[in-house]
């Protein structure tokens, strides 16, 4: 519906505010770059001629298009010479798709509609598709609208989901609004919000540390005796110790309990602990965590102080 | 035999004759394949007018040949031309219709990345649905060369030349071996002309065909 192939019985697409309606729906489509689960390469055409067909309708030279090929089939992960005359059924499902995502790309189109690309490959060729999606993603920065039936495909490729039943959008949001704040229970239940720990894979450090605002930045000067009590007021584990312009460390409550004089300050005690960027995984951080034998570690954006991060709280959060 | 064979092809001047023929065919199946390829691409441009033109198509087809040669007769005269024309009126119909259905039957994942990427009507026509109906129209060309070549022989009897002017004076003079001679040469041109026509098809199915 967005590249006007149907048009909608009801409602408007807008792409940057103007409505596609009103757009010449040749023109929209030529910058729409659109693959398809079927792949539909052209079977009396090379490589270089399926991607090259829209280039060559709008008068480029020869050399420009070959040029422009061998560009994409790069991106891709082909090597020109050895696929650029090839026929696409001399080419693997996995290769036809490739050659599908470079021949969708070949305008350099703002947008890409990406419709099940990877729903008929088998796991293995699916999964790794992905990872090389991930990358040419980020390589080309582009809107890309990805429809997919794979929940976890959805979380594992896309920036933000929107969930479609019957004719709407149910809910928008990253993964972490899906599954920890789920709009209704159809959208729980495909999310599997009541099993959330399986999620720990599709979960950024970010969506479910204890923020900034929820813990304790202690100064380093305060004496242990009064930390423990503000902490176990708090029902703290755990207190960030600042000596007012930098972050010293961690302390945990069981280890001040055990040192013997009271009246030392945190500071001399504090612990300088693991810092995770917030944007990795959950399960990376765990397993990282795990390794070093760390029980908290702070995640910080550069100097910026977010939040700490202990599996703990994972568990809380998500069990 | 070789030298009976040499007699009856020199004396019967069979070499002129081939040529000939093959003069005729080339010229009814050119003729053919113009009006049968146009006439199949006007039908899919004008779907609903498919079924009476392939009805009256079909109606012509299964006319026997003989009959249309005699009715031709008041129109044409005999000779060449209303060879010609027989020829034509039989080879429409396998090109026209194999046309005609290699042009819509053409896959919709094709049809939809094609103007999904912005293809209009025309180029889609050009650039994906002709070339992917290209093995189905030389297949009706095939079916349409046997038909041509049986009608040219037949036409022969009826003093268009060719090979059909020896086959009629032997049957005129009771002579086997003419008969023979002709008959046997013309059955292994349309074999050899079948031959090539496949050979074109299948390479044609293996550029363009689907998979």
């Amino acid at each position: 519906m967005i590249n006007r192939l149907i048009d909608p019985d009801e409602g408007s697409i807008s792409i940057n505010g103007t409505d596609i309606t009103s757009i010449d729906e040749i023109l929209l489509r030529k910058n729409i770059g659109y693959v398809i689960q079927q792949i539909g390469l052209f079977p009396h055409m090379t490589v270089r001629e399926n991607i090259g067909l829209i280039p060559k309708i709008e008068g480029w030279s020869r050399d420009r298009i070959e040029e422009r090929v061998k560009e994409l089939l790069t991106l891709v992960h082909l090597p020109p010479e050895i696929f650029m005359d090839r026929y696409p059924k001399e080419l693997s499902g996995g290769q036809q798709q490739r050659i599908g995502l470079a021949r969708a790309l070949v305008m350099d189109p703002p947008l890409l509609l990406m419709d099940e690309p990877f729903g008929a490959l088998d796991p293995l060729l699916r999964r790794q598709l992905q990872d090389e999606f991930i990358a040419i993603k980020e390589n080309i920065g582009r809107t890309i609208v990805f429809v997919t039936h794979d929940i976890n495909e959805a979380f594992r490729l896309g920036d933000r989901i929107a969930i479609m039943h019957e004719g709407r959008i149910v809910q928008v949001g990253t993964a972490r609004d899906l599954i920890l704040t789920p709009a209704d229970p159809m959208v729980a239940g495909l999310v599997g919000s009541e099993h959330r720990y399986r999620h720990l894979e599709n979960l950024t450090v970010q969506d479910i540390m204890l923020p900034v605002s929820e813990i304790s930045v202690l100064e380093a000067s305060t004496s242990i005796s009064s930390a423990i009590g503000l902490m176990t007021d708090a029902g703290l584990e755990v207190a960030v110790v600042s000596d007012g312009t930098s972050i010293q460390g961690i302390v945990r409550l069981p280890d001040l309990l055990r040192v013997g004089q009271h009246s030392e300050t945190i500071g001399s005690h504090a612990r300088s602990p693991l810092i995770l960027r917030p944007d990795g995984t959950a399960l990376s951080a765990i397993s990282g965590m795990k390794a070093d034998g760390d029980v908290c570690a702070l995640v910080m954006d550069g100097e910026e102080l977010l939040g700490i991060f202990t599996p703990d709280e994972v568990l809380r959060r998500l069990v | 035999m070789i030298d009976e064979i040499q007699t009856v092809w020199i004396r019967y001047n069979l070499t002129e004759r081939t040529i000939e023929h093959l003069q005729i065919f080339t010229i009814a199946l050119l003729l053919a394949i113009a009006i049968g390829v146009a006439t199949g691409l006007l039908l899919y441009r004008r779907r609903r007018y498919s079924p009476p033109v392939f009805s009256t198509l079909n109606a012509v087809q299964t006319f026997p040949d003989i009959a249309l040669l005699i009715l031709l007769i008041p129109l044409a005269g005999i000779g060449t031309v209303p060879t010609i024309i027989a020829c034509v009126l039989y080879s429409i119909l396998p090109i026209a219709r194999n046309t005609y259905t290699g042009l819509i039957s053409v896959s919709p994942e094709l049809l939809e990345v094609g103007r999904a990427m912005g293809l209009v009507e025309r180029d889609i026509l050009i650039k994906i649905r002709f070339p992917l109906a290209f093995p189905m129209i030389a297949g009706g060309i095939r079916i349409a060369i046997v038909f041509t070549m049986g009608i040219v022989t037949l036409g022969g009897i009826f003093g268009a030349g060719g090979l059909g002017a020896p086959l009629q004076t032997g049957i005129n003079l009771m002579r086997s071996d003419i008969i023979f001679v002709a008959g046997i040469w013309v059955g292994l041109l349309a074999v050899i002309l079948d031959g090539i026509a496949g050979g074109i098809e299948a390479e044609l199915k293996r550029r363009f065909g689907s998979w």
